[in-house]
């Protein structure tokens, strides 16, 4: 098991290092740069000395590999600089933000399991019945409505049938928990049920594969009531496929909730990504791409050690 | 297997006769899949609806009308119009080129790339594989929408660099899927024979084991066509995508729609619907099209 420990960690660092390579290489390519931009938003005419002297600055005068080196020197010190638009550090920007995007995806994650336990279980046992159909139409259509239109409609819903409207300015869940909650759980909804579809679906096929094998026979022949078997014996083994999608699910949210974040106005990680893109702010983008891909990684590892725990046979593949 | 006749039995038939075969598949694929062929249809008119837009839209989509700026669905507008007084409807039937240019055009490239690169992989297999597979692990670690953003920012916003940037994620996402199948694959016989023939490279990954993973091509191919149309929304959406006045679902309900969701819910209910339906019907038939394909899920 060490072994495979070490073997899947080690893994972990050329796939780290090609995220870094790319974004790195990919901002450099994009047109324009953050100085060009920051003197083309003023009237005033920028001479092309002024325009080197805020690039030496920056050190982005220096040749690509080194401004490379120097950034990777920095990012396994844990000190991703400061930011090149507003010149705070980097972790200072990113920390509030990242705290919002943790609590969404977090909250969306368990709408999603709420969703799609239940319903995974009742198809699996309702096999080829109208309420089989009726769940996977309900989890297809999850995952065809757009999850920042589904948020439009919420608001809109509230806003004609209640009157309401959820609070559009962000307080943290340590400053007052109900008001945070009142924003947090519309995008939560709207977001929960379009990744409850995949894991439904899951749900539903592990559940069918399980209540075929010999054990849940067994249970049955010594005659372990019903629901004992359904809990102890064919969901917790059905439950190792539904957390894997699960938790590949949670790490694409951290990133990749920018158009929800955009429709409920919340400043998270998607928000904060697309402004750094527009203001070529290279510092930035690079630390929040490094972010969003190590979290994605960290979990892909986690997920592949609990299925070699849980699975021998994997182990020595 | 409902989909494919069987090999040696079509090999026997004449032209006519083996067309038989496909019609029959097709009726029993319908029959035993209604869900899937429900999303068939809705595909099917869809598409004919994209090709004779000029035909069916009452109005011109750009034709900017102030005199009727957001009045609410009537006889003359049945879906309404948006802040420029352009008649949502048409506007709508519109939108369906751009969801379908870009969603076949991504899917069809991006599956088709994924896939070579998938066979490949598993054909050279050693060091080849090896170094493929760890870039495909780099590409996978970005979020969908944040490789895409990028891509957008770089090559600029017209159809084509927005195809290409949802594209690319789904490359990496396809040539995993296929590289297992090839594997098994690489290990028959008849790909040991084309080798032992001193066939090339190429023509072995192209003529003989292309074809054969053409269950998993069709089953991602059908799964990125609902997501790509999706992307293009979300993209477009976030002002990053296709841009005014080019008509995109998207794009409809982006500034204005939100802005007036109030008073004109029809500018933020329509083009959402629209792309819930078609993203829907294309999930249905691509789901059961991999029920019918995959016979390891089949009988799930």
């Amino acid at each position: 098991m060490g072994k495979y420990i070490l073997k899947r960690f080690l893994l972990m660092i050329p796939t780290l290092l090609g995220v870094a390579v790319l974004i790195f290489f990919l901002m450099r390519v994009v047109p324009g740069d953050i100085v060009e931009l920051r003197f083309s938003g003023e009237s005033s005419f920028a001479s092309k000395e002024m325009l080197d002297k805020e690039r030496a600055r920056f050190g982005l005068d220096r040749p690509l590999w080194r401004q490379f080196a120097e950034w990777m020197w920095g990012v396994v010190r844990f000190d991703f600089g400061t930011s090149m638009w507003t010149g705070s550090p980097i972790f200072e920007e990113i920390k509030l933000r990242f705290a919002l995007s943790l609590q969404l995806a977090i909250m969306a994650t368990i709408v999603a399991v709420l969703l799609a336990i239940p319903l995974g279980v009742l198809a699996a046992l309702r096999q080829d019945t109208w309420v089989d159909y009726v769940v996977r139409i309900f989890s297809i259509a999850g995952i065809a409505t757009p999850s920042f239109w589904l948020g439009i409609v919420f608001i809109l819903g509230l806003l004609i049938v209640f009157k309401w409207l959820p609070p559009m300015v962000y307080t943290p869940f340590w400053v007052d928990p109900w008001q945070n909650m009142l924003q947090l759980i519309w995008p939560a909804l709207a977001v929960g049920y379009r990744y409850s579809a995949v894991a439904t679906r899951m749900t539903r096929s592990a559940m069918l594969e399980v209540l075929r094998e010999d054990y849940i026979r067994t249970a049955r022949a010594k005659g372990l009531v019903e629901k004992l078997i359904l809990s102890r014996h064919a969901l917790k083994n059905a439950m190792l496929p539904v957390l894997t999608v699960v938790g590949i699910e949670f790490a694409f949210l951290m990133g990749g909730l920018v158009v929800t974040e955009q429709v409920f106005n919340l400043n998270g990680l998607g928000l904060l990504f697309v402004q750094s893109v527009a203001h070529r702010d290279y510092t930035l983008t690079q630390a929040l791409v490094l972010l969003v891909a190590s979290v994605f990684i960290v979990v892909n590892f986690v997920m592949d050690l609990m299925y070699a725990w849980l699975d021998p046979r994997i182990r020595y593949r | 297997m409902a989909i494919n006749p069987p090999a040696d039995v079509a090999a026997d038939l004449g032209p006519a006769e083996a067309r038989h075969r496909w019609v029959a598949a097709a009726l029993d694929f319908c029959r035993r899949r209604s869900l899937g062929a429900v999303g068939a249809v809705v595909v099917v008119v869809m598409i004919l609806m994209a090709l004779s837009a000029t035909a069916l839209a009452p109005y011109d989509p750009l034709a900017v009308d102030f005199g009727s700026m957001l009045s609410a669905p009537s006889a003359q507008h049945w879906l309404g119009t948006d802040s420029f007084g352009r008649d949502v409807l048409s506007r709508l039937i519109y939108g369906s080129r751009t969801a379908l240019l870009v969603g076949f055009g991504a899917a069809f490239l991006g599956s088709t790339v994924g896939a070579i690169l998938g066979v490949g992989s598993a054909y050279f297999g050693g060091r080849v594989d090896l170094y493929l597979q760890r870039v495909m692990d780099v590409f996978l670690s970005f979020p969908l929408i944040i490789l895409a953003l990028a891509i957008v920012a770089i090559l600029g916003n017209s159809l084509q660099n927005v195809t290409m940037a949802i594209m690319v994620p789904m490359i990496p996402r396809c040539a995993l899927v296929i590289r297992s199948s090839g594997l098994a694959i690489r290990e028959m016989p008849y790909v040991d024979a084309a080798r032992a023939a001193g066939f090339g490279h190429a023509r072995i990954i192209l003529r003989h084991m292309l074809p054969n993973v053409m269950a998993p091509f069709l089953i991602m191919l059908t799964a990125f066509l609902g997501q790509a149309i999706l992307l293009e929304a979300s993209l477009s959406f976030l002002g990053l995508g296709v841009q005014e006045p080019t008509a995109s679902w998207g794009l409809m309900l982006r500034g204005a729609a939100v802005e007036f969701a109030e008073t004109a819910p029809w500018m933020a209910i329509f083009p959402g619907l629209a792309i819930s339906l078609a993203v829907f019907a294309f999930s249905l038939f691509g789901d059961s099209l991999r029920d019918a394909l995959d016979p390891k899920l089949r009988s799930l």
